[in-house]
């Protein structure tokens, strides 16, 4: 069966307007859906879920986030971190406060208090641009955490500054965080919550507010002269990326790491988030999975790549590697592919699409 | 000396679009003047522009014509003077008021939104007429696929009108200029404006191309009814298109009337010819 979408026509416009318009697109989504959620499960290690799908789950909700302001509306953001920090830290506080909640209810709430945050560290994106902007939410980075660690109450007052999850059902006795929550109901719950957030930021992104986005973005000039309104356009888009953003970030606290500190979400995050989108390709929700999946999974590979082919090296020799041979590689892609890994799957669907006929 | 201007007419008689009479009256400006700091942009300029009519300004380099369409569409806010629109006077306003109240425009340098396809951009001509919240295009089905569908049958329609089925689905940044140029017409009518500004829709095409959007020009002025008031470097265009003529240079305005008038005024043959010492 070959890849191509050749020979199937569209005989209306919802169909044509489907999010996966393509026959063989649709397979393959339902494909992995069924891999994830039922072959994985019961072949994948302890090890493998824990450390490496769950936070690749974790990372791919911020950077579809982050790809919706910076990639869509074309604001850079430099406040990933922040708002990572502002979801785990308004969930901590919701579901201390208040344990009868839903843990859904909680993410969801902690995503829209994180909105409302990004909305206003977002305002400075209406008067300037580009690197300048950039600098600006690098204060909220900076802030923010800057609260979390000054403050005691955000951690309920624990001396180490730290939160730590508390046991949460997502229904009888299936818990996904605390010491009772096992890697595989995480895992599960993780696939399924990122699967409806990522079809939720697709819709949105090939809906009117989608397309407000990408014109402010590509030419904010004539965007107004077609009647968007930048504030709107810029400041929804801030909400919008804040609320995955401030979900990962509580993600990130409740299921993957299950305690954590503020400084978990320091500006290195940020930039981890930021490279993700970079090379998964900016503005494509396909890219943001793609770009997690390069930055969790390569410096695993690299540091196991030398003991699968028998070479002994030290631990510091190692690391010291991982990291000049990941620098390389992202300048290597970043040349070679500027666009990110989600051009190189459109360059290759349009191949296929030809092959083996050369026009 | 008149070559330039009076070639494509024939001097002795009247042009043929001067037949066509427009009494309404949907934009008139009065009195603009307009500075940046020290330099005058449009002093005391005043004209109309009747429904209904292919409205031509014209100059020389430099003359204040798209200065004159940026106070119109709200990018420019005059020092002096009041612009009125369907019978009301326009406060100071953003452009996209402008774009809620009904004008169109397209620009001198292709500003198409280059990341999207050619579908995407005429759909954002759409935007103003979409209504469904944030929580419905989040789900996409139910009202918001309705009003998606809808949208994309009208926007079908003009993609028809101005012949770029053929390139809906490409990104615009692969498509060539004169291609590009159509799009972006086709994205101010999705609008469906009531006035329509078109900055130098035919800039740098050759004369096929040229042909074509002319045909496009007259074809939107005759079936949708739009007004438009087009800016335009090519004389041969603007003499065979146009109702009426308004001259500026320097910012100020030397001549105003039916093409034939103005191809005859001496003011405008010394303005674009240089005057003898």
């Amino acid at each position: 069966m070959l890849y191509r979408e050749a020979g199937q026509f569209k005989s209306s416009y919802a169909s044509d307007q489907a999010i996966f318009p393509i026959r063989q697109d649709k397979i393959g989504i339902a494909l992995i859906l069924v891999v994830a959620l039922l072959v994985v499960p019961f072949v994948a290690s302890n090890y493998v879920l824990n450390s490496i799908l769950v936070p690749f789950l974790v990372f791919s909700t911020a950077a579809i986030g982050l790809n919706i302001v910076t990639g869509y509306c074309g604001q850079v953001s430099l406040g990933t971190g922040g708002f990572m920090a502002c979801g785990a830290f308004f969930a901590f506080k919701l579901t201390t406060a208040f344990p009868d909640i839903h843990i859904i209810l909680i993410f969801l709430l902690a995503g829209f208090g994180t909105a409302l945050v990004g909305i206003v560290f977002g305002l400075p994106s209406l008067r300037i641009k580009g690197f300048y902007l950039a600098i600006a939410t690098l204060a909220a980075q900076f802030f923010l955490i800057w609260m979390f660690t000054q403050n005691p109450w955000w951690t309920n007052y624990n001396p180490a500054g730290v939160i730590t999850a508390p046991p949460r059902a997502l229904f009888g006795d299936f818990y996904i965080t605390g010491v009772r929550a096992t890697p595989v109901g995480k895992y599960l719950f993780l696939v399924c919550f990122v699967t409806i957030l990522a079809l939720v930021a697709k819709n949105l992104v090939r809906s009117a507010l989608g397309r407000a986005w990408m014109a402010i973005r590509d030419m904010d000039i004539a965007a107004e002269i077609m009647g968007i309104r930048p504030m709107m356009a810029k400041l929804s888009a801030f909400a919008v990326s804040s609320f995955f953003i401030g979900i990962s970030g509580a993600l990130w606290a409740f299921i993957y790491t299950a305690s954590v500190e503020a400084l978990a979400f320091e500006v290195t995050r940020s930039f981890q988030v930021l490279f993700m989108i970079i090379i998964g390709g900016l503005g494509s929700i396909l890219g943001s999975f793609l770009g997690a999946a390069f930055i969790v999974l390569l410096p695993i590979l690299l540091n196991s790549a030398p003991a699968m082919v028998g070479i002994r090296m030290s631990t510091e020799l190692l690391t010291h590697l991982e990291f000049m041979i990941f620098g390389a590689l992202i300048v290597f892609f970043l040349i070679v592919e500027p666009q990110g890994l989600a051009r190189l799957w459109q360059i290759g669907k349009e191949k296929l699409r030809r092959w083996p006929f050369p026009y | 000396m008149s070559e330039i201007l009076a070639d494509p007419l024939p001097l002795d008689g009247d042009a043929p679009e001067a037949a066509r009479v427009f009494d309404e009256v949907l934009l008139s400006v009065d009195n603009i003047t307009l500075t940046f700091g020290g330099v005058t942009a449009l002093s005391n300029i005043g004209f109309d522009i009747r429904k209904g009519e292919i409205r031509a300004i014209i100059g020389p380099n430099g003359a204040g014509k798209t200065s004159m369409l940026n106070v119109i569409n709200g990018f420019y806010h005059p020092q002096q003077g009041k612009i009125t629109f369907k019978g009301e006077e326009r406060r100071r306003m953003r452009p996209h008021n402008a774009a809620k109240q009904g004008i169109a425009r397209t620009f001198q340098n292709v500003a198409l939104f280059k990341g999207m396809t050619t579908l995407d951009n005429v759909m954002t001509g759409r935007l103003l007429k979409m209504k469904t919240n944030m929580f419905w295009q989040a789900i996409y089905w139910g009202p918001n696929q309705r009003e998606e569908i809808k949208h994309r049958e009208f926007c079908e329609h003009i993609i028809d009108f101005l012949e770029i089925q053929a390139i809906r689905k490409t990104p615009v940044g692969r498509l060539p200029y004169g291609m590009q140029k159509r799009v972006e017409l086709a994205r101010a009518l999705a609008m469906e404006p009531e006035l329509l500004l078109l900055d130098e829709p035919m800039a740098g095409m050759n004369i096929e191309e040229k042909e074509d959007m002319s045909r496009f020009i007259l074809d939107v002025n005759d079936q949708f009814g739009t007004t438009i008031a087009l800016i335009e470097h090519d004389m041969s265009v603007v003499m065979d298109l146009s109702d009426r003529v308004v001259v500026l240079d320097y910012g100020r305005k030397l001549a105003d009337g039916t093409p034939a008038a103005v191809s005859r005024d001496q003011k405008v043959i010394d303005a674009y010819l240089g005057v003898g010492h």
